[in-house]
């Protein structure tokens, strides 16, 4: 039958999901309800989860943080989008790829560079203290809630932008017609079709920031958050009983469970699937009017990016311990390359091999999803959604546990970090294949096999080179951010396999601030070069966007 | 080239019948075509051919081939769709040989046939343009040619015309029946448009819900319909439910809501059957109210209640009774004689002409 080779395809991206992510989770909940002894079933952990202060302010602190961050990228990305679909703004493509910087580049390093402007004896802080303002500095919860929304508003202005562009002129038109004014019409039509995708925008927000390990390790100062306080468990107890990092983690995978069960509880009834055929109407401004609207969308993606432009102009400065020069130097670099050329290395082979087995795994996984709709799609669609409500400390810790002893012994080796970067991005390439794949017309599959080549031929001859412009433009994303992951890393980096974000989180958390500036540069470099490179060569709309 | 004998097909969708127990015979060199509303199985049966769907039960032979089980890729079959899939990324001349490719023709061969193949569909010199540079219609001709240069044992053909405006898709009917009637090959053609499946096929197979109504040539499926669905789905027709109130020498007489019309009288047919009557809206005229009529022939008078004019013909609608309104069409009227809303009319048909399916019998 024809089919077999979809259906051992799907067969082997169960088996690895299970094996690789169902069974180690599976080994962390069950040990969060272990004694310290080793008995079973008790909630020993979980009490005292709810009678330490610490854990329990975790939760708060992860979740209340979390949802004003959510909150407030609304805000900030909701009008942007509107703006940038609606209005004539000059340079529209331009504020687009501007706003997905953010994205690709590591929070903490935003974190770090801000403390450098805004920290107690930030260059900022100083001049505003000396103008007589009240402004402390930036550590704590209104430093972490604001670089979260700065580094996560592309989340909720891209996919708001999408809304905004796939509503038809016609349908605002027909409310127009109908007799409601452009206001109410936007409110009672637009905003109810573009509802959904702000929603999916900020349920991305919100788990992203619940599972962020270094901007509240960096800035928090002691406030106890869930993935930091995970992180100190596993480190600090790993001998001893590892039941309460087990309960912080599973604590962890409920709330981005339930956040991501609340969204697909709502979005059920609101799945307004609209040709994108339509234009939306675009309306014409001119003089001040257009100027003031480029000026405002050109400032909102051009802040988040201050502190990047601010750590590479760090990194050209001598640096003495945390103390800054104002001398240029390439002493930095000189000692970053000589002294440790192998984190970057690292970080560049570890991409690579995990956006190869990304694309390997997740483009096929996308077809299935797309074209094999059936139980066994159905089944696939949940298992690929799972790796996305695991945060990376959490995964990191699993893998430890489930690959340190047995049949395959990973922990220690490049492979378990690899591992750990596929589970982690293969979903957005399955993801991003399988929205391509909606967009091309299956006839020119059937077209093919009936012109007499086979559907596995088919898949490589047709689907993939109609698709090979999105699925470079995936596989750059997945790459670019697969280089700044930290999450997992902090946990499964070993002697020898550290990495580029290992290495600068550790220069931040010693002082070591040259060393870390030097490499944060390399990485926005790094990202920065393949990003600018697939815009100007991937002819694809979808190269600028999620 | 062979003709494709389809028994016993059956195909559900969970719990939707969407062919059921089909049973077909096409000859070799055949222009079949499988008609019907949307949703009746014409397409599902259509893919089961092509090998797209398996068949849960009964046999698919092309000649003496049996099919099913056979993949698609090796059942010979050359296929067009409704949205062209033209491959993209390819070029014309490209798109064409790609079949050919997977068949390992070699370069020489598939040169002079792919040449060839786009002479006969006129896109000679387009050779080397993308798909994004042809129009519609030259789309549909680069997937003719590339589901005919294969040389296929039957071509399928899946709305081909319907994403075409109404112009070319006259024009292009015409040239698909001349190619394959050149090419003598055995075609499959499947469309919801009953004036493209009368113009274009040997043969037409009505079909709803999955099942097969009437199997006929053109003329026949529209003056001989097998039932009221097929008479009712083929042109447009006026359907009445009467009830037979007399029998006489030659004539029956049936009753609907007060109106009397005449029919010529048929075996065991008594009064106080039910029958349901279809009378097409063209065999009508509109006589003078005094003259006499031939004995073949049955009056019924009534009131013009509107009129649409189109140019080649009209249409009225006229009120008999309250309940009883009759679509007429008149061609070739002069303007002189053209009707008003509000004229009392004397309409004739003859009784022959008028189709009549027994109530029980649907």
């Amino acid at each position: 039958m024809k089919n077999t080779f979809w259906n051992l395809t799907a067969l082997l991206i169960f088996i690895a999901v299970i094996f690789f992510l169902l069974i180690p989770v599976t080994r962390i909940v069950m040990g969060s309800f272990q004694t310290q002894e080793g008995g079973f079933w008790t909630l020993q952990n979980y009490k005292t989860f709810v009678a330490y202060n610490t854990y329990w302010k975790s939760l708060i602190n992860s979740i209340g943080v979390s949802l004003v961050a959510s909150f407030l990228t609304i805000i900030v990305a909701v009008p942007l989008a509107f703006v940038v679909s609606r209005w004539n703004v000059a340079g529209k493509p331009y504020i687009i790829a501007l706003s997905t910087i953010p994205l690709m580049l590591p929070s903490f390093i935003c974190a770090y560079s801000w403390v450098v402007l805004l920290g107690r004896s930030g260059i900022i802080t100083g001049l505003l203290q000396s103008l007589g303002l009240p402004f402390k500095s930036i550590y704590g919860y209104g430093g972490i809630i604001m670089i979260f929304s700065m580094q996560l508003y592309p989340y909720v202005f891209l996919m708001t932008l999408s809304g905004f562009n796939s509503v038809d002129e016609s349908i605002e038109e027909a409310g127009r017609s109908l007799g409601t004014g452009p206001i109410k019409t936007f409110i009672k039509v637009s905003m109810p079709l573009v509802l959904p995708s702000i929603l999916s925008g900020t349920l991305l927000v919100f788990m992203t920031a619940v599972e962020n390990f270094g901007v509240p390790m960096i800035i928090g100062e002691q406030r106890p958050f869930l993935a930091v306080q995970a992180y100190v468990e596993f480190t600090s107890d790993i001998s001893r009983h590892p039941g309460m990092c087990y309960a912080i983690s599973v604590v962890m995978i409920l709330v981005t469970l339930s956040s991501l069960a609340a969204q697909r509880y709502y979005l059920r009834k609101r799945n307004f699937m609209q040709s994108a055929k339509g234009r939306p109407l675009i309306k014409e401004c001119h003089g001040w009017k257009r100027k003031f609207a480029t000026a405002y969308c050109f400032g909102v993606v051009l802040t988040p990016l201050i502190p990047f432009f601010v750590a590479v102009i760090i990194s050209f400065m001598e640096m003495r311990g945390p103390v800054i020069h104002p001398n240029f130097s390439l002493e930095n670099y000189i000692y970053a390359f000589k002294h440790s050329y192998e984190p970057i290395f690292n970080s560049y082979f570890l991409a690579t091999i995990a956006t190869i087995a990304s694309v390997i795994v997740g483009v096929p996984a996308g077809y299935i999803l797309t074209r094999r709709r059936s139980a066994v799609g159905d089944a696939l669609d949940i298992a690929i959604m799972l790796p996305f409500t695991i945060a990376g400390t959490v995964l990191g810790i699993a893998l430890i546990v489930m690959f340190n002893t047995g049949i395959l012994i990973l922990t220690g080796t490049w492979m378990i970090l690899a591992l750990s970067y596929t589970i982690r991005k293969m979903p957005f390439i399955a993801r991003s294949s399988s929205s391509i794949l909606y967009q091309l017309d299956p006839s020119l599959e059937e077209a093919s096999i009936s012109l007499g080549v086979s559907p596995m031929k088919t898949f490589f001859k047709v689907t993939i080179r109609l698709m090979a412009a999105g699925i470079v433009s995936g596989a750059v994303l997945t790459w670019v951010t697969t280089i700044s992951e930290l999450s997992s890393t902090i946990v499964l980096q070993t002697p020898g396999w550290s990495t580029m974000t290992v290495e600068m989180f550790q220069g931040i958390i010693s002082g070591e601030m040259g060393v870390a500036n030097a490499f944060a540069s390399i990485l926005i470099i790094s990202a920065i070069v393949p990003l600018l490179l697939m815009m100007r060569f991937v002819k694809d709309e979808r190269a600028s966007l999620f | 080239m062979a003709g494709i004998r389809i028994q016993d097909v059956k195909k559900r969708f969970g719990n939707l019948m969407a062919v059921n127990s089909v049973t077909l015979d096409i000859e070799k060199g055949e222009f079949f075509t499988l008609l019907g509303p949307s949703g009746c199985g014409k397409t599902t049966l259509l893919r089961c051919v092509a090998g797209f769907l398996e068949p849960e039960d009964g046999h698919i032979f092309f000649g003496d081939r049996r099919v099913e089980g056979t993949p698609t890729h090796t059942r010979g079959v050359g296929m067009v769709f409704q949205n062209y899939a033209v491959f993209p990324h390819l070029s014309v001349r490209e798109n064409v040989k790609y079949g050919l490719k997977a068949r390992k023709v070699s370069a020489g061969e598939q040169e002079r046939r792919s040449r060839e193949a786009l002479a006969m569909v006129q896109l000679a010199g387009l050779e080397n343009r993308l798909p994004n540079q042809l129009s519609g219609g030259q789309l549909q001709r680069v997937a003719i040619a590339r589901a005919l240069v294969i040389e296929p044992e039957v071509l399928l053909m899946d709305e081909p015309l319907s994403n075409l405006d109404a112009k070319l898709r006259v024009e292009m009917r015409g040239e698909i029946r001349q190619l394959q009637k050149t090419m003598g090959i055995t075609t499959i053609y499947v469309t919801h448009d009953q004036e493209e499946a009368l113009s274009i096929s040997d043969r037409i197979a009505v079909m709803d819900h999955g099942n097969i109504r009437q199997i006929a040539r053109p003329w026949e499926i529209y003056t001989q319909p097998a039932d009221p669905f097929v008479a009712g789905f083929i042109g447009s027709t006026n359907m009445v439910s009467v009830e037979v109130i007399e029998c006489k020498d030659n004539l029956l007489v049936a009753q609907c809501g007060g109106v009397l019309f005449g029919l010529p009288l048929q075996e065991g047919v008594e009064p106080g059957m039910r029958m349901m009557l279809s009378i097409r809206p063209e065999i009508f005229t509109v006589a003078p109210p005094q003259d006499s009529l031939p004995d073949s022939y049955w009056s019924l008078n009534g009131r013009i209640a509107r009129i649409e004019y189109l140019g080649s013909m009209v249409k009225y609608e006229a009120d008999i009774s309250d309940t009883v309104k009759l679509l007429i069409t008149g061609y070739n009227i002069e303007p002189m004689n053209l009707r008003r809303a509000g004229d009392a009319v004397r309409l004739v048909y003859p009784m022959k002409r008028v189709l009549t399916f027994m109530e029980d019998a649907r």
